[in-house]
């Protein structure tokens, strides 16, 4: 089986981007990818995307991508997995060199969040959960993950100042993050301050709305570079759909089993890993899945962050341009910002977020409460 | 949507959930496959209306379609056959909401989307 490579990446600044549409954004983060490497035509072009018929009316992605991008004749498709979209798509396009069906595939995520309202947000992201069942009666995912929080606390007893610490974290790491869209320190002080959403969740322990894009170049191993960026897996595991049909409502388990098939098929156990970047939209969500992954037991994934252990410096360098909270959750584009950023940490080019001597990194992108997850590890050879 | 309210209407106003015939496991909302067992064999069984609150939220930004029913009380409710079902809780001050008070379902007003326009109604829960 031949080897995959990130070849090159390109993304916006997350954020408002007034001027913009979603088109513009797509095609500014591909050029961006394409750029170094202009004798390359990608074989197929894959846009990873939750919901731009809400946002945009604009569906058909793929083509739209593809014309725009003077590719017309290649396949071209969206992928939608909620907020795990990035992380599917970039799945696909591993699988498709992988079998032979493409030498190169481009692959973008891209989400336009700003040109709706908060409400109009907050009914397209609940599209992501039961129309019939949970958004009929009025819950939002940061209802649901509200919900989680205060069991967390409760079962483990995890104070306020240790669910803000992987906030704290993340706007650490964005001040020097150009990417980002807040670059900005916070404290526990300022978390436990933030204006109470839904309690106990408080405005500074959710990812902000942001629009955005994120583009990744995959290659065969015919791109010859000393220090490639190698794919080493990529595994999708799913959950019982909706949290409370769980019985075990504190278990990723899809993160858990995708973890444990990507680990076991890149051959590597959780003291390789140099770099992680995780799915924190919300504070809770991270401390669940750096559980779930094993990075910390059951109820101390936010003690073991107030500890340092995620921190730049930490022993498992966490969320290293600011993650969802900091860098900001364009949602579909998610995904592929999270492998755009391991790719500089491999490559050393992190500038003052440089994992020191990183080679592995890996990326866990959920959709849902864990309802998708996506775990991809990367290295550098 | 109206359509797809009307579909559900004994779900909502009657908590009609469903049961396996071969082992007996329920399910609020139905499934089509039984999860413990894997039977295709289910009926449809109205579910309890009362149980007890597993856990909470005041929830202060509301999605489109829920504007001036800020704040809104969510709940996951164990209910007495042990079916975990979401619901909003309603007529209870927010300083006696607590894990494990017990609540009952009541039947109430979801939504409306104008003046002139559909009444979404279903099953919210009290506390006892």
């Amino acid at each position: 089986m031949g080897r995959v490579i990130v070849a090159s990446v390109g993304y916006t600044k997350v954020g408002d981007h007034w001027d913009k549409s979603i088109l513009d954004l797509a095609v500014e983060a591909s050029k961006k990818a394409l750029k170094p490497y202009s004798n390359i035509k990608p074989d197929v072009v894959i846009v990873a995307n939750m919901f731009s018929g809400q946002s945009s009316k604009q569906e058909h992605l793929g083509a739209l991508l593809a014309s725009a991008l003077n590719l017309v004749g290649i396949p071209a498709f969206k992928i939608e997995a909620a907020c795990a979209s990035g992380g599917v798509a970039f799945n696909v396009g591993y699988r498709m060199i992988r079998s032979g069906e493409a030498d190169t595939a481009l692959i973008v995520g891209v989400e336009k969040m700003r040109d709706l309202d908060v409400p109009e947000v907050s009914l397209a992201l609940s599209m992501a959960e039961s129309a019939e069942y949970t958004q009929f009666i009025g819950a939002t995912f940061l209802s649901l993950n509200a919900m989680l929080a205060r069991l967390y606390q409760e079962t483990y007893n995890v104070t306020r100042e240790e669910l803000s610490a992987f906030p704290v974290i993340a706007h650490q790491n964005a001040t020097t993050a150009e990417h980002a869209q807040f670059r900005k320190a916070i404290n526990v002080d300022d978390v436990a301050r933030s204006p109470l959403v839904s309690d106990p969740l408080r405005l500074l322990d959710c990812a902000p709305i942001g629009d955005g894009a994120a583009a990744i170049l995959l290659t065969s191993d015919r791109v010859d570079e000393e220090d490639e960026v190698e794919v080493l897996s990529s595994k999708i595991s799913t959950n019982i759909f909706s949290l409370y049909e769980r019985e075990d409502m504190l278990t990723f388990s899809a993160t858990k089993e995708a973890a444990s098939k990507a680990f076991s098929e890149a051959g590597i156990s959780l003291s390789d890993v140099d770099v992680l970047e995780i799915h924190d939209a919300f504070s809770v969500t991270a401390a669940l899945s750096v559980e779930a992954m094993g990075f910390s037991k059951p109820g101390e994934g936010a003690k073991d962050a107030a500890a340092g252990v995620y921190s730049l410096k930490g022993r498992h360098p966490a969320l290293t341009f600011g993650g969802l909270k900091g860098r900001g959750h364009p949602v579909g584009a998610t995904g592929l910002y999270q492998i755009a950023e391991l790719w500089l940490q491999l490559k050393g080019r992190g500038g003052l977020n440089q994992v020191d001597g990183c080679r592995i990194g890996v990326a866990q992108n959920i959709g849902g409460v864990d309802t998708t997850s996506v775990v991809t590890v990367l290295a550098r050879r | 949507m109206a359509i797809s309210y009307w579909r559900r209407r004994d779900r909502y106003y009657r908590l009609l959930g469903n049961k396996c015939s071969g082992c007996g496991s329920e399910y609020y909302p139905p499934v089509y496959i039984c999860r413990r067992c894997g039977s295709e064999s289910l009926m449809d069984v109205e579910m309890p209306k009362t149980g007890q609150i597993i856990t909470y939220t005041v929830l202060r930004e509301v999605m489109a379609g829920f504007e001036g029913q800020q704040p809104l009380v969510l709940g996951i409710i164990r209910l007495d056959n042990g079916v975990k079902i979401l619901g909003q809780i309603v007529d209870t001050p927010l300083e006696a909401l607590r894990i494990g008070s017990r609540v009952k379902m009541v039947f109430r007003k979801i939504r409306e989307e104008s003046e002139a326009g559909q009444i979404y109604y279903g099953y919210k829960f009290t506390t006892l």
